[in-house]
């Protein structure tokens, strides 16, 4: 059986609950105190000591916010009707997405791993096993998604486990119990997939057609990807959301790549020998 | 936000670099994908690994084909043998935690560049380390008349080297295969051409690197120093258009090589000082100081082309643009695959 994240962006309310609950049951360090000033977010990215991020994006619809703001006139100027009677005002309307590790089925890091330590287990989720890794740093660049990062101190690489601990004892992971609006849902993949499917449809037919689901072969989990086993229901281009919109599997072009090695050293070969021959 | 907003001015949460209007989305700037978290010690390895492979190339296929300067292939055997002492070391100390570096020992993976590349150095360092040893004792190296001395001196070397041959072509291509198969734009980009291209180079700074120390210390028949010369200019000929051709096919995400910060050690260091000078001072009259000259040249260009492609590969991925732009459709491996734009836009 293979389990995965299905991540609803549209009833996520930001409220970082995921990456609370995580850091406490990974007993992950914390990151620091930075202030970025980017919105409401100061984790920034996914790290290795960071599993699920909560990106916040605003969608002002001014696009000059900057300078003598009349904040209350700006909430009261409709600007748009948007579909179930809402209204939408000027200061736009918010994004929040909590990003995880995309679990994928091809999975980059786990080809470029030269320990065998990143493998699929049980779950067929996407493992690093600590006692192997040896801090190569090689999974950090084949990650598609900058999910990977080695940590400075310990000097190997880690990233969501989806919990492997909790699903061996059958408890859902961390992040997905703490959510509060079930936007982060755990479960079977084909049925996330269904229900992925289905909750799309939903909102199109309530008038957001621009919702689609992120992490299947089309889009998000491209080019040898075969889609990843964490998937998000996006309500914007996958790049506001620092999301690439068609990733693609590096050692794809592994075969090329060795064909024109084995070219290129038999046509230096044929120099030198030319050259000694002369 | 910058200062110019702060002064006297209400500051609210939108931030301009999320203006859904702006061309090229991002989230705040920062980088999609993860930068390398190698150190000196790569590049240095990239370049070190390639001469011992470049010069064990050289020296074989000239023993082959029936060169029996003895001078020549001392220099080459003791050059590729410092590299291998090296090399290993360098690649332990870069590793996050360098007292398990035999897990790399673990598997042996045929998709993972690096495991191949782990196993091709470990052969290619012991074959060529017998190679080496064989060559010290008939120095006299390893004393004269003893046990030791008289066992390896029995190795068979020129077997050893022709079986060696391979791995050591797959030790100067597989660095570049290795920087290939990530997603850093700037890299997987040129996938196909940057085995060849590191290769070549292996193969020029190996060539250098044996040529330099024959003109130091006087040694190598005439014959051996005009073929070095003549496998010089062509190996930096070959070098040369498989840079520009990888240029070519990098395009836009090229754009880190000449950048402000590492322009002086690509364009300087490697197309002008690494390939173009020596190229000419190879041509013409030859003479010592300039064969002296030309192999420094190379080698130094060389160490700084590791240096640019690494360090490039480093902004490449700071680039959000640059991972966007290379996740698209029209990059993908296989154009028949059922991709859709993206999304339904709404």
């Amino acid at each position: 059986m293979a389990t995965g994240f299905l991540t609803d962006t549209t009833v996520c309310i930001g409220c970082k609950a995921c990456e609370v609950a995580c850091k406490q049951w990974n007993q992950l360090p914390a990151d620091g105190y930075e202030l970025t000033g980017d919105s409401y977010d100061n984790t920034k990215q996914l790290s290795g000591t960071t599993w699920r991020h909560v990106a916040f994006i605003e969608n002002p619809k001014k696009r000059r916010l900057t300078g003598d703001v009349d904040l209350v006139a700006l909430a009261e100027d409709v600007t748009e009707q948007l579909p179930g009677g809402a209204e939408l005002d000027a200061l736009g309307r918010w994004a929040f997405m909590s990003d995880v590790c995309k679990h994928c089925v091809e999975a980059p890091c786990q080809q470029d791993c030269p320990t065998g330590a990143i493998i699929r287990n049980e779950f067929d989720n996407v493992y690093i096993q600590p006692d192997v890794c040896n801090g190569c740093g090689y999974c950090v660049t084949a990650c598609p998604y900058g999910v990977i990062t080695r940590v400075p101190h310990d000097g190997r690489a880690f990233k969501c486990t989806l919990c492997y601990d909790r699903q061996k004892d059958g408890l859902e992971p961390a992040c997905a119990k703490a959510c509060p609006t079930d936007s982060i849902q755990f479960g079977e993949v084909g049925e996330l997939e269904r229900r992925a499917e289905e909750r799309v449809a939903e909102l199109h037919a309530k008038g957001y057609t621009q919702a689609f689901v992120y992490g299947t072969p089309e889009v998000g989990g491209t080019g040898g990807i075969g889609g990843t086993h964490s998937k998000f229901i996006l309500m914007d281009e996958p790049e506001t959301y620092n999301l690439p919109r068609h990733p693609l599997l590096p050692q794809a072009k592994l075969n090329q790549a060795s064909a024109a090695s084995i070219a290129a050293a038999a046509l230096l070969g044929a120099v030198v020998a030319f050259a000694f021959g002369r | 936000m910058t200062d110019e907003t702060r002064n006297g001015r209400v500051r609210t949460s939108h931030h301009p670099r999320t203006d859904p209007e702006r061309e090229g989305r991002d989230y705040y700037g920062i980088a999609p994908i993860k930068e390398h978290t190698w150190t000196w010690e790569v590049p240095v390895y990239f370049w070190l690994g390639g001469i011992g492979a470049g010069a064990h190339v050289v020296s074989t296929i000239a023993r082959f084909l029936g060169s029996d300067d003895r001078a020549f292939l001392r220099a080459s055997r003791y050059t590729t043998l410092l590299t291998m002492v090296l090399s290993p070391v360098l690649l332990i100390m870069d590793l996050g935690r360098p007292e398990r570096f035999y897990n790399m020992l673990r598997i042996v993976k045929w998709r993972s560049a690096m495991s191949m590349g782990t196993w091709a150095l470990t052969i290619f360092g012991l074959l060529s380390g017998m190679v080496a040893a064989s060559q010290a004792a008939r120095d006299g190296l390893l004393g004269r008349g003893n046990a030791l001395a008289r066992l390896v001196g029995a190795l068979p070397a020129r077997s050893l080297s022709i079986l060696a041959l391979p791995f050591g072509y797959f030790v100067g291509a597989y660095t570049g295969v290795l920087l290939a198969m990530t997603s850093v734009p700037m890299w997987a980009r040129n996938a196909v051409l940057m085995g060849p291209t590191f290769l070549s180079s292996a193969l020029s700074t190996g060539l250098s690197a044996v040529s330099l120390v024959l003109h130091l210390g006087g040694w190598g028949e005439r014959r051996t120093l005009e073929f070095l010369r003549r496998a010089e200019r062509m190996s930096l000929a070959i070098e040369a258009a498989l840079v520009a051709a990888s240029l070519v096919r990098m395009g836009r995400w090229s754009k880190p090589l000449f950048s402000k910060k590492l322009a002086p050690l690509f364009v300087g260091g490697t197309l002008v000082g690494g390939l173009a000078v020596p190229f000419a001072l190879l041509w013409g009259r030859e003479s010592r100081p300039k064969g002296v000259l030309a192999s420094v040249l190379v080698l130094l260009g060389g160490l700084a082309f590791r240096f640019a492609m690494i360090e490039g590969g480093r902004h490449s991925a700071r680039d959000p643009q640059a991972t966007f732009t290379f996740a698209r459709k029209e990059n993908l491996p296989l154009p028949q695959q059922n991709v859709q734009d993206g999304h339904a836009s709404g």
